[in-house]
């Protein structure tokens, strides 16, 4: 679909569309999730992602992470927050759904934060959702555009 | 039909007809004609099928939203009255208004679409192959620079330490032979030079060529250098090293210059008075944090900026040996530099022990 975020490509996109139509308290939520999750995890979760794709793989995740971050940098300088951690958390969900299903456990830990706000994160084709921050995946809040298959 | 079916197509911007339930045209807007290379008049009474050769499915009747999945959207590629060919993306309509019952088709020519995504793939490719491109130049500067420093290193020990040696020598030997006292103390003077100057080239092959990596130690190598950082700064710093396996030389070496070059910025920039260093084993790879307690940046401002090839360079690092890089950073908040590297470079295969999902 799109070759430059891999063959999730269309949920990559979606995901970073979204990002701007989240508000202050989104993001403020996003960021304390994030600083929750143990750092040692998500490292090893990254650790693992990047070890088991392919150059041309790491290189479209990578692409997908670091245009989510800039989507999320732009979003809290309009929304007037300034913590890291936000555009972090977004950039691991990024990453994690650019991945998709291959690093299994790893993408509840690099998208929890974000699917916090984005409940139809917790979940991605072909897997059963998982239960995110008491969110489930058919969450009345979620946005039209993260509909399965979108 | 026609009394209220008769003005509606115009009204709409993308080509429209309106066929019957027999799959008859009854209606058809300008832009429809136009689409289809057709006289608008003559439009009528033709078979939608005909638009469409061999493609149209079966038509919805209008008698139950479930039945007919009202608001189809469909790829197809239309067909022209010269028989020409063009993609095109259809939307169908079922409408049932007192007792009348019509589909609305409206058609969208994609082929000015299918031009631009194929640009903007072409456009994408382009810009990934540029990127990689980078990357291996990137790469390739890496790779000359430690060569250089090697080289470097070389020279200083193979030739300027061994002449400052030999000056060193013969300076005592003159010191020796030198009657007159009122000398001695400039002698003195010259000698505390080069050995000064000695100790400082010794330092320099130090950090070029870190012999304590060689060793397996880059704790220790580390340490050496946050020592001498605080003395020179005042800066103070935490070294946390949890090694619990030999970090392979290469790997070693890697994280010794990436850690130097985060240190670099703290120093140059950071204001901070405290850094901390962290190395840890995970994953079969070594995770090291670089924070400090400084002035922090807005990466929207900074980022932008040429001129922050140490950054740079630490991404590369990091991502060329297969690993990952994140530095993060807000205003007031200081600096956080964290990478991971494997302990041997990551084939371009994935591994396939790993767990994978469903």
């Amino acid at each position: 679909m799109n070759p430059m975020f891999g063959q999730d490509g269309q949920r990559v996109l979606a995901l970073i569309t979204g990002i701007a139509d989240l508000t202050a308290d989104e993001v403020d939520r996003v960021t304390d999730a994030w600083k929750r999750v143990c750092p040692s995890d998500r490292a090893t979760a990254w650790a693992r992602l990047v070890r088991t794709t392919t150059e041309q793989e790491r290189y479209q995740i990578l692409a997908a992470a670091s245009l989510a971050r800039r989507e999320a940098l732009a979003t809290a300088h309009r929304l007037r927050r300034a913590d890291w951690a936000f555009w972090a958390a977004v950039s691991d969900a990024a990453a994690a759904v650019a991945a998709g299903a291959r690093i299994g456990r790893d993408y509840d830990t690099l998208t929890a934060p974000l699917a916090a706000v984005m409940p139809p994160l917790a979940t991605f084709p072909g897997r059963a959702p998982a239960s995110v921050a008491g969110f489930t995946a058919d969450d009345p809040r979620a946005p039209a555009v993260f509909s399965e298959g979108a | 039909m026609k009394s209220w079916l008769t003005d509606l197509p115009e009204t709409f911007p993308d080509a429209m007809v309106i066929v019957d339930s027999q799959g008859r045209i009854v209606e058809a807007n300008a832009q429809a004609a136009s689409l289809f290379g057709f006289d608008k008049r003559k439009m009528s009474g033709l078979l939608i099928q005909a638009l469409f050769p061999d493609q149209l499915p079966a038509l919805p009747s209008g008698r139950s939203a479930q039945q007919d999945e009202a608001g189809r959207y469909l790829e197809l590629v239309g067909s022209r009255s010269d028989s020409s060919r063009f993609p095109a993306i259809v939307a169908i309509m079922p409408v049932k208004i007192k007792q009348v019952t019509a589909v609305i088709i409206s058609i969208r020519d994609l082929t000015e679409a299918q031009r631009t995504r194929f640009v903007l793939r072409r456009g994408v490719e382009i810009l990934m192959s540029e990127s990689r491109d980078r990357q291996a130049l990137l790469g390739h500067l890496i790779r000359a620079r430690e060569e250089e420093r090697l080289r470097i290193a070389a020279d200083i020990h193979d030739d300027a330490i061994q002449l400052m040696s030999a000056a060193s020598l013969r300076l005592q030997q003159l010191r020796l032979r030198l009657p007159d006292q009122a000398v001695r103390p400039i002698l003195d003077k010259l000698q505390e030079a080069l050995t000064l100057a000695s100790s400082h080239l010794r330092q320099l092959i130090f950090d070029l060529r870190p012999s304590g990596l060689e060793d397996g130690n880059l704790g220790a190598a580390l340490r050496v250098y946050l020592e001498q950082m605080h003395a020179d700064t005042g800066i103070a710093y935490r070294l946390d090293e949890r090694l619990s396996a030999r970090v392979p030389d290469r790997t070693a070496l890697l994280i010794y210059r990436n850690v130097l070059e985060a240190l670099a910025n703290v120093r140059n920039h950071a204001r901070a008075s405290t850094v901390a260093v962290e190395l840890l084993v995970i994953e079969d790879g070594c995770l090291v944090r670089i924070v400090d307690d400084g002035v922090g940046y807005d990466p929207a401002d900074v980022e932008d900026r040429p001129g922050h090839l140490g950054l740079v360079l630490i991404r590369e690092r990091a991502e060329l040996a297969g690993g990952w890089c994140r530095i993060e950073s807000s205003p007031g908040t200081g600096t956080t530099v964290e990478f991971w590297v494997p302990f041997g470079k990551s084939s371009t295969k994935p591994d396939a022990g790993h767990e994978r999902a469903g």
